[in-house]
């Protein structure tokens, strides 16, 4: 079925620790969206976008990918759907080292040849740089460049951020966030995006979810919840870093 | 001339109070604040040990297969308490896999040594099982607390490195294995480390003792260069089972990393 969704969130609740931290979210991700989540420090986002590769389970509630439930494959889900953390993983050794990284278990993966994994760095705008750079040299923003070529080596169809760039200075975020749109579109990828800077993401994201407390406060695309007061109510007007210019 | 036996007595063993006597001594004079635990600590090894020479005595005298079997199975019981005693950390069903590990390996190594390095005759006979038992045992115990205690300071301290692994499809097992290699690196590095050094700088215990006992420094020598093997492999598998139990209770069945179970404990 074409309009079938990606994602389906069904009464999704999660508490741990004693703590409520989602309250029955209800709502589905489409095939090609750029979906925001906002909200502030603490309202559940990184709890929220965890449960999109099953790194975290709802404790009540059912989430269905591609209309079975999430947990069916997990293996198979978490190669359709990478992450991306807000601090890059790294790990030690060169470049190839890092993108060879999922070698260990997937055949096809160790059998990369190097002008694949070239072909991977030109993807994430780094292909002048040698495979057996040492990858702990990299920089801030080149380190997540390199978690997303090592992540897209697994031809995932959707791709998770988890406030990839707000360690990074706002031109860095944006060529960041500019090559992740530019994948989506090229890779026809599914892009759910957890930040807390409305700013930086009303210029790509085609529809926002806002998180206050756990629960979904709106959801639509920006102009429309712009009207609403749902941005100040969520705590997320007057901490902008990004500059519109 | 060699001696045969240098046999210690109680009168000397009084004299020998004279080292502690020098120490409170010190202690005193230093203001180190440590006279009370020294004499508990003197009172208790006193006590302790004097008592476990008779029963030692008492165990010599049993001759019987179920007796020995007994026997190891409850000093696998109390290592495997104390090891749980001692972990600092939350970890599901540690006193099952510490009692895995040490079983196992006793098994095995004691079996061995028991039935084909040292030929004893019968295979039960407490002069051999007792004391290389409790050698096998308390070095698993040793080795296996640490390494696991090093485990989940591994886990804690590559939270987000394990979670990439297995977002990237990663299994459980695989997505662990630098931290088990790590620790079991850290738990057997210097084991060997004592096999390059031995005998240069001081003599082993086990050793020490049976020479002052009187037996040829040779067969001494003999006995020192089995058991460093035995503790080595001794640690090497106990650590490897402990460590295949213990990694899993990290887990959910959905491949999930238990992150709650790294929090540090107040
Ligand atoms: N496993 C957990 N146990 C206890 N509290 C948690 C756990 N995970 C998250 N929390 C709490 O839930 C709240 C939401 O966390 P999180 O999803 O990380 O929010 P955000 O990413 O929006 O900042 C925070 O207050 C956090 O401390
Ligand atoms: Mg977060």
């Amino acid at each position: 079925m074409p309009n079938d969704p990606l994602f389906q969130f069904i009464d999704v609740s999660y508490e741990a620790g004693g703590n409520k931290i989602l309250s029955r979210i209800n709502f589905a991700v489409h095939k090609g969206e750029f979906l925001a989540v906002l909200g502030a420090s603490g309202a559940g986002k990184s709890s929220l976008l965890r449960m999109f590769n099953s790194l975290t389970s709802p404790s009540q509630g059912q989430i269905n990918f591609r209309t079975q439930n999430i947990d069916s494959d997990i293996q198979c889900l978490r190669k359709n759907v990478g992450i991306l953390f807000q601090n890059p993983v790294v790990f030690s050794g060169n470049i190839r080292d890092n993108l060879l990284a999922a070698g260990r278990w997937d055949n096809n993966i160790a059998q990369t040849l190097d002008h694949e994994l070239t072909h991977a760095l030109e993807q994430v705008e780094m292909g002048n740089i040698e495979l057996t750079h040492n990858a702990k040299d990299l920089s801030g923003g080149e380190q997540q460049r390199l978690a997303l070529a090592r992540t897209l080596l697994n031809h995932p169809q959707v791709l998770l951020l988890d406030e990839p760039t707000s360690n990074l200075d706002p031109k860095l975020s944006r060529s960041i966030m500019d090559l992740v749109d530019k994948l989506r579109k090229t890779l026809k990828l599914t892009v759910i995006a957890v930040s807390h800077d409305h700013l930086l993401m009303r210029r790509y994201a085609g529809r926002v979810i806002v998180l206050s407390r756990g629960e979904i406060v709106g959801d639509g695309p920006f102009k429309a919840l712009d009207r609403s007061a749902v941005f100040e109510k969520a705590g997320l007007l007057g901490n902008e870093v990004n500059d519109e210019t | 001339m060699r001696p045969d036996f240098y046999v210690l007595n109680w009168n000397d063993l009084i004299v020998s109070l004279a080292f502690i006597a020098f120490s409170l001594f010190l202690i005193k004079k230093w203001k180190l604040g440590l006279e009370q635990t020294l004499l508990v600590g003197t009172l208790r090894s006193f006590v302790q040990l004097t008592l476990m020479g008779y029963v030692l005595t008492w165990f010599f005298d049993q001759q019987h297969w179920a007796f020995m079997l007994s026997l190891l199975f409850i000093m696998i019981l109390i290592a495997s308490y104390e090891g749980t005693r001692r972990q600092k950390n939350e970890i599901p069903h540690f006193f099952s896999a510490m009692f895995v590990a040490l079983l196992g390996s006793a098994i095995l190594i004691l079996g061995t040594i028991l039935l084909f390095i040292l030929d004893v005759e019968p295979w039960y006979s407490p002069y051999a099982a007792i004391p290389i038992g409790g050698m096998i045992i308390g070095n698993g115990l040793n080795s296996t607390s640490l390494t696991a205690n090093r485990f989940v300071g591994e886990l804690r301290h590559r939270e987000k490195e394990i979670e990439t692994l297995l977002a990237l499809g990663a299994t459980p097992k695989l997505a662990v294995y630098d931290a088990m290699k790590a620790s079991i690196h850290a738990a057997l590095i210097p084991n060997i480390n004592a096999m390059m050094t031995v005998g240069l700088v001081q003599l082993p215990g086990v050793m020490t003792g049976q020479i002052l006992a009187g037996i040829d420094p040779i067969i001494a020598v003999r006995y020192q260069i089995m058991i460093m093997y035995m503790w080595f492999t001794t640690a090497t598998m106990a650590n490897i089972i402990m460590l295949t139990i213990v990694y899993r209770q990290f887990f959910t069945k959905k491949m999930q990393l238990r992150r709650e179970l790294l929090r540090e404990q107040a």
